[in-house]
């Protein structure tokens, strides 16, 4: 038997039916005649294909991927809301979970209620639920609307509500799923600090989220599921980067430049032609192609991996027929040690963009590494400050 | 990067997932979620309550009603024989369990599809839903067993020393409606059809069940047959024996009766637990 907060599975593949059929008889009939000589004839899509997933008590494990990888279907499964098709499930102790963002439990019922219908799902007697009771509607910021139903409710506040529940009443283990995708930031914020609370209590963790930098924060395991296989595990950090460099690859192979303008060269160099360095001269270099004179703003900018940049730097500029050179000079290159990508794009106002926003190259930088956050602090983008310390005492 | 492509198309089936459901962990499952049974009752009976006019009446309105149908019709029209015991009375004391499995197929079928919210988010033993509309629907028996008593007074009827039957009837009309129940409310899932064939289902339930007439009309060579079928018959025509005809009840009958309820519920029960597995992936 496992120590209570352990979760093991392994070799799960879950699968649903491919068309979702409404259960109605005159639906049924025709798939009668074929489901009675031996099951063919129907498609099956497979959302989970042997996928394992283990954690010890107290660990935190950040699940990513992109949309439709299984993410939530792996953690329905955990919760035993779902069942897999194949494989073994090991839950031990009670689960708090957050899952699908409506996460309130009923929404006929009031807060209150739900409150108490969620506690004793949980297994807590009448009592317990009482003594935490103020503390979630504190932390939920409900105050009056506590007696109101949850379907009159604001998304924010249901979520707000669902994350109070799942996470106050003292589960072994909280499965979240994406909390931090409707709430304001200062709630995201004390969500991701009642995390690092309940961590800190030896509660698992499991975290599904499409915001790396929190996962990054928060857990200390990683992984990424992409059409439910796990592609990649390990320490979060090697995970992050390896999906943040894939979506790179993907966005590089699906972009389609399509504008009338062509990127022929983009190339990026530290001093002297070298490596990129922290706190040194980058050097970029562009080659545009343009078939007529046109004029409209260059932009460069430098992104983890994904297409929101860390810094954006922009250029009026006057393209010839034929091929132009561009070259713009970074004084004081402020990236800390890692893998990064240079952007490109040209816009004029119009509707289509001349040359649209896409990824151009990767280039690794090689200096200091960040110091590193606590957990649970999210760090938006990694930049590199030249600081000096004076302690006195 | 493991590609989609090269992972295995299915998985061997020997790894094929099996609940595995010892009775003993299942019993103390349900025992733990009995807190659980009470709060989904105590909310069906406020939720009801409180957006009905007449609350709590309704309990008593619903036999009263067909009590006083079944007299108009029947007595006069198709001129019931019921001894010394006045049809009303007749009527009301089958239309109390009649009315209890009724009440609990018609909510408690529906619980599990009223209740999606909750089955896609938190695990407990799904069996918790149907239950609790059992346990709502009962404490709607007790409201019309309590007017049963005053009934009593208006056609100044002595209670009888053999309604210490009812002790050994009531579980047989319980395991019965509960098994059916459990049954229903799963399958409903799967074929949202039966949320519209049910009341009729249940309508005709009512005239095959000796209801508004005795379980005499019943020839008795096939009597064992119908209530091997349908326990409630052999319920009901205890409870009159019993409470209003001073009588003990067949004892072969009830035996009948006992053994397919035990079948009903074990079975419903059985599976239930097999439909179970598959409601969040299609509710």
């Amino acid at each position: 038997m496992l120590p209570s907060g352990s979760i093991s599975a392994t070799h799960i593949w879950k699968r649903f039916h491919a068309d979702r059929r409404r259960k109605l008889l005159r639906d049924q009939i025709p798939h009668l005649s074929a489901r009675l000589r031996g099951g063919g004839g129907r498609g099956w899509r497979w959302a989970l294909r042997d996928v394992d997933l283990a954690a010890a008590p107290g660990e935190s494990v950040g699940l990513i991927g992109s949309n439709g990888s299984g993410k939530s279907t792996l953690l329905k499964i955990l919760t035993r809301v779902m069942y897999p098709h194949t494989g073994n499930v090991q839950v031990v102790g009670r689960v708090g979970a957050l899952i699908e963002v409506r996460a309130g439990i009923h929404p006929d019922l009031t807060g209150r209620e739900n409150i108490q219908l969620y506690g004793t799902l949980l297994g807590l007697d009448r009592r317990r639920i009482r003594e935490r009771f103020d503390e979630i509607v504190a932390f939920a910021e409900l105050d009056d609307a506590i007696d109101r139903q949850l379907k009159f409710y604001s998304s924010g506040m249901q979520m707000r509500l669902g994350f109070a529940v799942a996470a106050f009443l003292e589960p072994d283990i909280l499965l979240v799923d994406e909390v931090l995708a409707v709430g304001d930031a200062s709630f995201q914020q004390r969500c991701l600090e009642r995390m690092r609370a309940v961590l800190n209590q030896g509660t698992t963790l499991v975290f599904v989220s499409h915001d790396l930098a929190a996962v990054e924060a928060t857990c200390s395991r990683g992984v990424w599921l992409h059409q439910g296989i796990v592609q990649s595990e390990g320490p979060v950090r090697d995970v992050v980067n390896t999906y943040r460099q894939w979506i790179e690859a993907a966005a590089e192979s699906t972009v389609e430049v399509g504008g009338e303008l062509r990127l022929l060269k983009a190339e990026v160099s530290g001093p002297g032609g070298g490596p990129p360095k922290t706190q040194e001269l980058l050097d970029v270099q562009l080659i545009i192609e343009s078939p007529e004179v046109r004029t409209g703003r260059l932009y460069i900018g430098v992104s983890e991996g994904t297409a929101t940049p860390i810094f954006v730097l922009r250029r009026d500029i006057q393209l010839g027929a034929g091929e132009t050179r561009a070259h713009c000079a970074l004084r004081s290159l402020p990236l800390p040690r890692g893998r990064f990508y240079l952007w490109v794009g040209m816009f004029e106002g119009g509707k289509r963009d001349p040359l649209p926003w896409h990824p151009a190259t990767p280039f690794d930088v090689a200096g200091p590494s960040l110091d590193a956050a606590p957990r649970g602090i999210v760090r938006l983008a990694p930049v590199h400050v030249d600081a000096a310390w004076d302690v006195e005492r | 990067m493991r590609a989609v492509d090269d992972a295995p198309v299915l998985p061997p089936p020997e790894w094929r997932f099996r609940r595995k459901l010892h009775p003993a962990a299942l019993f103390r499952e349900l025992w733990e979620a009995r807190a659980l049974v009470r709060t989904l009752a105590e909310r069906e009976v406020r939720i009801r309550y409180k957006q009905a006019v007449l609350g709590f009446a309704w309990a008593v309105v619903t036999p009263l009603v067909l009590m006083v149908a079944f007299t108009l019709f029947f007595r006069k029209a198709a001129k019931i024989d019921t001894g010394p015991v006045p049809y009303p009375l007749f009527a009301y004391v089958a239309l109390i369990p009649w009315t209890f499995f009724s009440t609990s197929v018609a909510q408690g079928g529906l619980s599990l599809i009223n209740n999606v919210p909750l089955l896609n988010k938190v695990y407990c033993p799904r069996e918790v839903f149907p239950t609790a509309s059992v346990v709502v629907a009962g404490i709607d028996s007790i409201i019309s067993t309590m007017v049963l008593g005053l009934l009593f007074v208006r056609y100044g009827f002595m209670p009888k020393t053999t309604t210490v039957w009812v002790l050994a009837i009531l579980p047989i009309q319980v395991m019965f409606t509960l098994g059916v129940t459990l049954i229903v409310s799963a399958v409903m899932v799967y074929l949202r059809d039966l949320r519209h064939a049910l009341p009729l289902i249940l309508q005709m339930g009512l005239f095959v069940t000796p209801v508004a007439f005795p379980l005499d009309v019943v020839p008795w060579q096939f009597r064992h047959a119908y209530v091997a079928l349908n326990p409630l018959a052999a319920v009901i025509d205890g409870y009159r024996r019993a409470v209003l005809y001073g009588q003990p009840p067949v004892l072969s009958l009830l035996a009948i009766a006992g053994v397919s309820s035990l079948v009903a519920l074990a079975g419903g029960y059985a599976a239930f637990k097999r439909l179970e597995t598959g409601i969040a992936d299609v509710a």
